[in-house]
């Protein structure tokens, strides 16, 4: 069975696209076939990240329309063997994905054996966000501690509850994970961010996870390296942590209290 | 495929709520009586809302249904249609109305309950509709939303309403009587929005952006006194003001 699976938050730049990337290829690396599909038609941004920008060929809108098939459209990630990415067209207009396109693009990814189809949602709660979501089984909302980001995630979690297949069928609800990114548990102890426990008072769902702010990530963004595989560093743990809650594992949380630098730290500095 | 869009019209195939008014008696003055006993307080309360006759609990009687939907209207109530079982299609088509094809609405939050044999009375509490649904029992009954509420998301009930689930900030209930959150009420909560005065707000966790009873309103610009903030609450009216009560529960 395919689990689709909507990584989306309804604010912009709260780290959607670098969460579709580290997730899907979170999921690779443990042996699972996975896609991961760009929604954000105009405004692409996936193949950045995944560092397959210049391998790009043929996109989704591409795919939709019939001018290209499916295994011409899918790039093969360079580090791991089981991930595919699909790439949105940055010259389209966003009308041009349509909800027929996008479920037949679904259902062959399914036809083609994928085990995970992560679908990159855009930004706000328009056709794009919405189609993004609409065939998910879960969803990861991605939500900064801070208060616009958490009442639009709260936005997005009822659009899941509403306008979703499964909402709209009547089947089981669309199973919600919370992710946390950008945390800073120094701001947090200083009272300048929202804590962990602010956010899930006000949101109410599961937490799968707390991925800390570093400036790793925008050194892997710029190399075109998944946080995933920053070996080392928190945000790759944080992420592998993810995944790992994600396939039912049970791992407590990390990088969420903040530890006074120590004496020698503050002597020979701290970045 | 995209429908070629025409400049002038369209036709589409939609689904249109309405209320039903289930005729349980052939008696029109009893009817008048009991639609005036009840609803003649407030005269506005169904303000031009659409209607179907439903006369399949009549099982062999009959009755002029010109004059049920003649009766509707006095109340506001615009009739649009007759629902009926074939045998009593015969005599109930006689009249100026058409016959409208029932779907019972299914609860979309609980898959597994059975759909309502095509002739009881639609006795499942309606899953929680987007803005300004309206239940297919007549008014007055309560309506259970046992979800969380999201920003954006809005809830109208024609008569009171329980709310099992957190009120996000920006979500917003409303409803003809009372209002019950076993929940924290976080964003806005209008009851008695007919015109009701008796209408009560009751909340175990009050943190409100919004409340209202009867039109008479009261935002969160002015802090709450402590005693009732983030506490069980209750919220009426005492002579157009606004009473925020900590409620004793024990």
């Amino acid at each position: 069975m395919t689990k689709i699976i909507v990584v989306t938050s309804g604010k912009g730049g709260v780290g959607k696209t670098t969460t579709s990337a580290s997730f899907a290829a979170g999921l690779a690396l443990r042996g699972h076939k996975t896609a991961v599909i760009d929604f954000d038609v105009g405004l692409r941004n996936l193949d950045l990240i995944m560092g397959c920008e210049r391998r790009v060929v043929y996109d989704l809108i591409n795919v939709i329309q019939e001018e290209a098939n499916l295994n011409q459209a899918l790039i093969k990630d360079k580090k791991c063997e089981n991930l595919f990415i699909l790439p949105a067209s940055q010259t389209r207009d966003k009308d041009a994905l349509t909800h027929e396109g996008v479920e037949k693009v679904i259902t062959d990814l399914q036809g083609m054996g994928f085990e995970y189809i992560v679908c990159d949602s855009p930004a706000g709660i328009e056709s794009g966000a919405l189609l993004a979501m609409h065939f998910a089984d879960e969803a990861l909302i991605v939500t900064n501690p801070e208060v616009s980001s958490v009442r639009d995630s709260d936005r997005i979690l009822g659009m899941l509850s509403s306008k979703t297949k499964r909402a709209i069928e009547g089947k089981d609800p669309v199973k919600e994970h919370l992710l946390i990114t950008r945390y800073n548990p120094k701001r947090v102890s200083e009272g300048e961010m929202l804590s962990l426990t602010d956010i899930q008072e006000i949101l109410r769902i599961e937490l799968i996870g707390v991925v800390p702010e570093s400036e790793s990530v925008l050194h892997g963004s710029n190399q075109g390296v998944p946080a995933v595989h920053l070996e080392g560093t928190d945000v790759a743990m944080a992420y592998q942590d993810v995944v790992a809650r994600f396939l039912g594992e049970d791992k407590p949380l990390r990088f969420t209290d903040y530890q006074k630098p120590g004496l020698l730290k503050r002597l020979f500095g701290n970045k | 495929m995209s429908h070629k869009k025409l400049p002038y019209f369209e036709l589409r195939n939609s689904t249109v709520d309405t209320l039903l008014f289930i005729v349980k008696s052939t008696d029109l003055s009893e009817l008048r009586a009991e639609l005036a006993r009840r609803y003649e307080a407030t005269p506005g309360f169904f303000a031009n809302d659409v209607v179907a006759i439903d006369l399949r609990r009549l099982e062999n009687e009959r009755i002029p249904v010109d004059d049920v939907a003649a009766l509707l209207n006095e109340f506001r109530l615009r009739p649009i249609g007759i629902v009926a079982t074939e045998a009593q299609q015969e005599w109930a088509g006689k009249g100026n109305l058409p016959f409208v094809e029932l779907r019972e609405r299914r609860d979309a939050s609980k898959p597994a309950a059975a759909p309502d044999a095509p002739d009881a009375p639609p006795a499942t509490p309606p899953s929680p509709p987007p803005v300004s649904e309206s239940t297919a029992k007549v008014a007055a009954t309560t309506m259970v939303i046992d979800k969380p509420l999201r920003s954006g998301q809005q809830i109208y009930a024609p008569g009171d309403l329980v709310v099992l689930g957190l009120v996000s900030f920006g979500a917003e209930v409303i409803a003809a009587g009372s209002i019950h959150i076993y929940a924290p009420l976080r964003g806005r909560a209008l009851a008695g929005v007919h015109g009701d005065h008796e209408a009560r707000i009751f909340c175990t966790c009050f943190e409100p952006e919004l409340i209202a009873v009867a039109g008479i309103y009261r935002t969160a610009e002015n802090p709450l006194p402590d005693n009732v903030l983030g506490k069980p609450v209750q919220v009426r009216l005492n002579q157009e003001k606004l009473i925020i009560e900590p409620l004793r529960l024990t």
